[in-house]
């Protein structure tokens, strides 16, 4: 029995094998359903019209910092033992592990091969959380984390966190986040509020790493405990939203794009409207890496290429998905349709964006943060 | 099978950047005490809860057998921990808003998922009392209250014991019910804390240590099955 069925089972995997001339790409998306579908059906099917001998093998891992964890502990698995080549040829993972691998050397340096690097601008493909990432990223698109409201209920939404803050005290209960613990957005929210509080944001996001800040850092962790008692912590980045949806609370820390994504779905109040008041919060691009020893990085770098294509970016990353171009702006905006352009800015502007959006600390910082959340707020 | 990623936890929560050391149990200790009571409490607070609702019902069916009332006790067994979290989250937020995150929703709905599970273990065990000790005390007089206090409950004590530490066990290991109901703030049940510190943190060594932790809670209670099953 145990014969026939293994007779089976190999045959099925015969019959499953790509034909010897084509070239299997394994993808591996640290994301949500969503981004590996337009993997799987527009961005594969796409590059595959030029690249013919390709045949795309798109799995996700999951959603979260766990997601790219998973593809962050498989490919360490591999580079530890030795194994070469190594079974994963793009991956998209978050900024966290992006840098930790290629700190630890796991990444590929493709970009100065593409046609497309002079688009791969910004701070955040330099370095990340400290990082050289320079020539070993491409952000597949850009999230923004910012407040969402009800123009309903909040008639003159905070310019800035002075006013947030006097809001939350004037309407308890009526402002949520979710933590550090429920997803990178109630993370960002924390970093942003120690940059406010600090003044400290060039000095965590550049460096040098200090431990002498950690005061400054724990003074600020200390407001942002009394902060949260006129606030509702929320379980995870669905949970504000929801929350917000249900009117239970007026404003709330989200990820702009899945804000669009659930409006667009039918599944949010229109009316909800994101803000970015000032200093800002951080921005937290998923990036396109190779890892070192792929098996097939040459046309795994093709493949990035031409997801950094100012067309491609117009038509998969903005105007299908509402999310902020991962290159270049200034070369993807202008070939979007005017109504994904006012959907894309609307409570949010493109200068906005040039004014507040705010980079992640350095990793030291960025632990130094969340122990002392740990510790005071709970 | 077992040993091998037991035994590979247990060396990762004592080393951190290829030393030795007991820094993850200070970690633990520091940040997640507070955590461990909470998650003893509530797993302690959702096994009394699913026990008082199955002994009465247990003692009722073993009383007079119906057939639809064991299988709709029964069917908790068979949903998913994620689905008895959404569901009771859905059903919970619009009439008891604050409920479900609370460590009374999390404890209410993991009696929830574990009583049909406490009840095929339950009704096993009373069904083994023989049928005589109850006819006797019905010819005394018993109605099923008393029969299920006096008899049934004394006669299937060292089984309900087991299923006890059975269902403390799998409370204390609960994750996605706790995931799903609970907030990002206060208490947290362990495994949430596992999950955030390699999640978040990619701090394989403090949720190691996290994780022996939890081995030792219920180790305590597997040593009183381990009994049981060798005496």
């Amino acid at each position: 029995m145990l014969l026939r069925v293994l007779a089976v089972f190999t045959a099925a995997l015969a019959l499953a094998a790509p034909a010897a001339a084509q070239t299997r790409l394994n993808v591996a998306i640290g994301a949500d359903v969503n981004v590996v579908e337009v993997h799987k059906s527009l961005l594969a099917p796409g590059f595959k019209a030029q690249a013919q001998e390709v045949e795309f093998n798109v799995v996700g891992t999951g959603t979260g910092e766990p997601a790219s964890r998973a593809i962050y502990t498989k490919i360490k698995a591999q580079a530890d033992t030795g194994r070469k080549p190594w079974d994963l040829d793009v991956a998209l993972v978050s900024m966290a592990v992006a840098s930790q691998m290629a700190k630890e050397g796991l990444l590929f340096r493709f970009v100065p091969q593409m046609k497309n690097a002079a688009l791969v601008k910004g701070a955040e493909v330099k370095e990340a959380f400290g990082v050289n990432v320079d020539g070993y990223v491409v952000p597949m698109f850009h999230n923004q984390i910012a407040i969402a409201y009800h123009p309903a209920k909040v008639v003159n939404p905070p310019k800035n966190f002075d006013e947030l803050a006097a809001w939350v005290k004037a309407n308890p209960g009526r402002f949520g986040y979710n933590g550090i613990k429920g997803g990178v957005s109630g993370v960002g929210f924390t970093m942003a509020w120690v940059y406010w509080k600090t003044g400290l944001y060039q000095q965590l996001t550049q460096g040098p790493a200090d431990k002498g800040k950690d005061g400054a850092i724990r003074e600020a962790v200390t407001a942002l405990r009394d902060f949260n008692k006129n606030v509702v912590i929320t379980n995870g980045n669905a949970g504000t939203l929801d929350a917000l949806n249900r009117g239970e609370i007026w404003m709330g820390v989200v990820w702009i794009d899945q804000l669009v994504a659930w409006k667009n779905e039918g599944r949010m109040d229109q009316a909800v409207t994101p803000t970015l008041p000032a200093p800002g919060l951080p921005i937290y691009p998923l990036y396109l890496v190779v890892p070192r020893e792929a098996a097939s990085r040459d046309l795994a770098a093709r493949y990035i290429d031409y997801i950094a294509t100012p067309e491609v970016q117009a038509r998969a990353i903005v105007e299908r998905f509402g999310w902020y171009p991962g290159v270049d702006a200034d070369k993807v905006l202008p070939l979007i349709s005017p109504k994904s352009r006012e959907l894309l800015f609307k409570g949010v502007t493109a200068q906005d964006l040039a004014r507040y959006s705010r980079q992640m600390p350095l990793k030291e910082y960025h632990d130094m943060i969340t122990l002392a959340y740990e510790e005071i707020v709970r | 099978m077992f040993v091998w990623p037991v035994g590979v936890s247990l060396l990762a929560s004592f080393s951190r950047d290829g030393g030795w050391t007991l820094a993850n149990y200070g970690a633990v200790w520091r940040l997640y005490s507070g955590d461990v009571l909470y998650t003893v409490g509530v797993a302690a607070a959702g096994s009394l809860l699913t026990f008082a609702a199955a002994i009465p019902l247990c003692g009722w069916l073993r009383a007079r057998a119906f057939g639809p009332v064991e299988f709709l006790l029964k069917v908790p067994l068979f949903v998913p921990f994620v689905v008895v979290g959404h569901a009771l989250r859905v059903v919970w937020s619009p009439y008891l808003p604050g409920f479900a995150p609370s460590w009374p929703g999390i404890a209410v709905a993991l009696a929830w998922k574990h009583l049909g599970l406490a009840a095929l273990l339950m009704l096993g065990a009373f069904r083994g009392v023989d049928e005589s000790f109850l006819e006797a005390a019905r010819q005394l007089g018993s109605g099923t209250v008393r029969v299920t206090r006096d008899i049934l409950v004394p006669m299937a004590a060292p089984a309900l014991a087991v299923s006890a530490v059975l269902i403390f066990s799998s409370m204390l290991a609960s994750f996605s019910i706790p995931l799903m109901l609970g907030r990002g703030s206060g208490g947290q049940m362990l495994m949430i804390d596992v999950y955030y510190r390699f999640g978040q943190h990619g701090d394989f060594e403090t949720a190691s240590a996290l994780g022996v932790v939890s081995y030792l809670l219920a180790m305590g209670a597997a040593l009183v099955y381990v009994r049981r099953l060798t005496r």
